[in-house]
């Protein structure tokens, strides 16, 4: 028997999801325990196998129920997707360890908060590392409707508000996902995505627009992509503070590879690399003027969420080496830098009512820890050295001066700028305001702080030797321009 | 974009069903989407949904018509004639499989939304979606 | 309008597939492959629970928390015994209705047992026979104030029928095979015992599916009680 199978990733969350509630009427502590031991498993697998995709060189192709692709789906860990999919886990498990000791729900919602983010994680997961676009489709779902009861979680009416608003859309994306899927298949007759690569000339140009265009928004709306990110901020800010960093790290990053594995492997439009520039210039402009405006923390972190993601297509659009690079890096840092801010921010507001920024007034002092690691997380984001997110921004301006695209330079330093003023504002309420002592301040417990202090050892670690992880980077962004490669390793065995 | 021209005489009975289905199909999503849009109660909007996913479903299921052939099942008088040599033609069965998995999601999310309509009601007292519009930019 | 505009955009680009033509691709492998290798005379159910049986696995977790985020989403506290609290429905329902439902439901239940077991054979399979066994179910609940469903056995079913699915695939891995290969004798055509796992895997497919539309009906009908007690006492507290 394997111990390291990429279809450990999602067997065993279905399975340990489906076993919980007995798990539970056994003894109630398990309930919080088992998901840590399978996200502890998960976590671990995911260097192992990152190692041996990193020395092989070659992706790792499981064949699900034995049938060859195109017949059967199959699971492609490659370097790219297994990267993602790797962080994503290991995420999974400091989410985990900060919600470990969810206090502020009873028996009954724990059990369901811990299924809820394990099948979360599995459904990002899955539409990562599989190679179908069908099941593709069918994970997406499943990371959708677990974000749509997670956004519902508390007992206040703005959760369920939220939710029914990211419901909405994300049936009008699942809807055009589904009619692209059918186009496709209606001309090529198979639903493998190297299969769909390999043929896509035999479709008829209008059809093949259609289908891309169907998919494209589909799954654009899934990451956060404007103009239809609307539910976003409302789903961030009302959603549990751990579950906004899973929307940060794991859903949007799940709908953003579907759209790059779509842009770059399947279909072969020059012209797509140029739609994901303009969507992401848009995305990426009108989320920092917004996150500007904001009054709640959480709703600003949102917003700079779908900024950091408009940066990240703006990154990929440029169809070069050092673009991809950017990108990556890019996503690792997004998702690391943001769970530490979501994980310090919801302590930060614990006890104000409506997480208001001025209800900060001088926390600085009375949660040092707490607001410290704010702190580093906003210096990260902005760049500064020596923290991780300097090192992806310097790769982005360096891959937009590769191009001689000067003006993109500016708008990425200005938007730099822009961040820095909403972050510090933040800061400036916790270190300089006066304290009007109206809101009594809450202290992390042990697990939760040692989760940030993790995240904000990884970020110092990678901004200091960036060397940890360049050499994963480089090889993922590799294996998202090689679409030659992707369909030989499938098809060819 | 070349939309066939619809010739009435000629137009052989195929033709005429492909027109009749697609049409109905297509209206069922456009109606669908009607009600999630303009329609201001919940529950309506919710209904629209519902009629949307069950126009892709259909759509999805035409496609898999194969003129001439029956279900793909190996019921024992398909064997038999599969054995005396004859050829027999069946339906795709793939668009079926997908649909079958694809009428389950839809399901699902009716449920959930359906929930959320319940507690929004539960705290508003109203299910007209212009008195719940509280999160603003 | 808008609406005009999408249609016609609509119609075009569909009326560009053909209708009726044979453009089956893997299908046509599936078509060859599902009577000789699997034993299975139902092409759909062989595509469903073995070549894309993955789908299946997530389609079955769907419904799984579909249940989980009703459960999440509308805070039923436990086990409210509704035998004290029969006011699930506002009508009661007449005579007819409730005799027929004691006499239909047997039959409803064992029409949706016979539909999942033969899911190889005929058409039909777990989905089907579950839901059928589900509406059986909900006549006895829209018939019957009294009649309660136990949570406790839902979700034994539910949980079980899901880890027999899971891992009846991880025992393919265990065997030294792929995840939900097929490990058990294909046996011959047309027969009961054929197909290997997979009428294994659509019967607890079926339970699952029973067990958690039935659960789900349940939560929505008594949701309907505590919304009519509970708008009495919150005009009167201060929302």
């Amino acid at each position: 028997m394997v111990a390291a199978n990429p279809i450990y990733y999602i067997a065993l969350p279905l399975l340990t999801a489906f076993l919980l509630p007995l798990f539970g009427k056994l003894h109630k502590e398990l309930i919080r325990i088992v998901p840590g031991l399978l996200f502890a498993y998960l976590a671990w697998m995911s260097f192992v196998l990152i190692n041996q995709v990193m020395t092989t060189g070659q992706p790792i192709v499981v064949q699900i129920a034995g049938w060859k692709p195109p017949l059967g789906i199959n699971l492609m860990f490659t370097p790219f997707s297994g990267f993602l999919v790797a962080f994503i886990n290991i995420l999974a498990f400091l989410v985990w360890l900060y919600s470990y000791k969810f206090k502020k729900v009873e028996f009954d919602n724990a059990l369901k908060y811990f299924v809820l983010l394990m099948l979360i994680t599995a459904g990002s997961t899955g539409v990562i590392v599989t190679g179908d676009l069908f099941n593709q489709f069918v994970f997406l779902e499943i990371t959708a409707i677990s974000s749509y009861s997670l956004t519902a979680f508390y007992r206040g009416r703005d959760g369920a508000e939220a939710a029914f608003k990211y419901l909405l859309i994300g049936s009008l994306a699942s809807t055009f996902v589904l009619l692209g899927i059918l186009i496709i298949y209606t001309q090529l007759g198979t639903l493998n995505m190297a299969d769909i690569a390999r043929n896509i000339d035999k479709m008829p140009q209008s059809l093949k627009i259609a289908a891309f265009l169907l998919l494209f928004v589909g799954f654009g709306i899934e990451a956060e992509m404007f103009p239809m990110n609307g539910w976003a901020p409302d789903a961030y800010s009302q959603a549990p503070g751990p579950i906004g960093a899973v929307f940060a790290s794991m859903t949007s990053k799940a709908g953003l590879y579907a759209l790059l594995r779509l842009s770059f492997t399947i279909f072969d439009f020059s012209v797509a690399s140029k739609l994901l520039f303009v969507m992401g210039l848009l995305t990426l402009i009108f989320a920092e003027g917004i996150a500007l405006r904001q009054e709640r923390i959480k709703r600003m972190l949102a917003y700079s969420s779908i900024g950091q993601i408009g940066l990240i297509m703006i990154a990929f659009s440029f169809n070069t080496y050092l673009g991809f690079f950017a990108g990556i890096f890019l996503m690792l840092n997004h998702a690391l830098i943001k769970s530490l801010l979501f994980f310090s921010a919801s302590f930060l507001v614990y006890n104000s009512p409506q997480k208001y920024i001025r209800d900060l007034n001088g926390f600085g002092k009375y949660m040092p820890l707490t607001a410290f690691l704010f702190g580093l997380g906003a210096f990260a984001l902005v760049g500064f050295p020596p923290l991780s997110g300097f090192w992806s921004k310097f790769y982005l301006v360096t891959a937009a001066a590769d191009k001689n695209m000067i003006f993109l330079v500016v708008v990425i330093l200005s938007v730099a700028m822009v961040e820095l003023v909403y972050y510090f504002r933040v800061l400036h309420r916790l270190y300089f305001a006066e304290p009007t002592g109206e809101y009594e301040p809450k202290r992390p417990r042990w697990n939760a702080a040692l989760a940030m202090i993790l995240l904000a050892v990884v970020i110092l670690a990678i901004g200091i030797y960036p060397d940890m992880v360049t050499g994963y980077i480089g090889k993922a962004a590799h294996a998202i321009m090689d679409k030659a490669g992707y369909i030989q390793s499938v098809l060819a065995r | 974009m070349n939309r066939p021209k619809l010739k009435l005489r000629k137009m052989n009975s195929l033709e005429y069903l492909k027109i009749v289905l697609y049409t109905t199909s297509i209206l069922l999503i456009i109606i669908g989407l009607y009600a999630v849009v303009i329609k201001r109660n919940l529950i309506k909007i919710v209904l629209g949904l519902s009629i949307v996913d069950s126009g892709v479903n259909l759509l999805f299921i035409l496609m898999g018509y194969i003129s001439g052939g029956t279900a793909p099942i190996f019921s024992p008088a398909v064997m038999e004639k599969i054995q005396a040599g004859q050829s027999v033609s069946m339906v795709d069965p793939v668009p079926q499989a997908l649909v079958l998995t694809a009428i389950v999601i839809g399901f699902g999310v009716t449920a959930v939304a359906l929930a959320l309509v319940i507690r929004l009601y539960k705290h508003h007292k109203t299910t007209n979606i212009d008195e719940i519009r509280n999160l603003k930019w | 309008m808008v609406l005009l505009y999408l249609t016609y955009v609509l119609l075009a680009t569909f009326f560009q597939i053909p209708f009726g033509i044979d453009h089956m691709n893997v299908a046509r492998e599936y078509l060859k492959h599902s009577p000789k290798d699997l034993g299975v005379a139902n092409a759909v159910t062989a595509i469903v629970v073995n070549f894309r049986g993955f789908d299946t696995l997530g389609e079955v977790t769907v419904l799984f928390l579909a249940s989980t985020g009703l459960g999440a989403i509308l805070f039923r506290r436990r086990e409210i015994h509704t035998m004290l609290n029969p006011r699930r429905t506002s009508v009661v329902a007449s005579r007819i209705v409730q005799v027929a439902g004691k006499f239909l439901f047997p039959l409803i239940v064992l029409l949706g047992a016979y539909v999942f077991i033969h899911g190889h054979l005929t058409p039909g399979g777990g989905f089907q026979g579950g839901v059928i066994i589900a509406t059986g179910y909900l006549f006895l609940l829209l018939a019957y104030r009294q009649f309660a469903i136990r949570h406790s056995v839902v979700t034994w079913v539910e949980s079980l029928a899901g880890a027999t699915f899971a891992g009846l695939g991880l025992t393919g891995i265990i065997l030294g095979k792929q995840f939900l290969q097929n490990f058990l004798p294909a046996g011959t055509l047309n027969d009961l015992l054929s197909g290997g796992i997979i009428p294994l895997i659509y019967i607890a497919v079926g339970f699952k599916v029973a067990a958690e539309i039935t659960g789900i009906l349940d939560t929505v009908l008594s949701i309907g009680v505590e919304v009519n007690e509970q708008t009495q006492t919150q005009t009167q507290k201060n929302e």
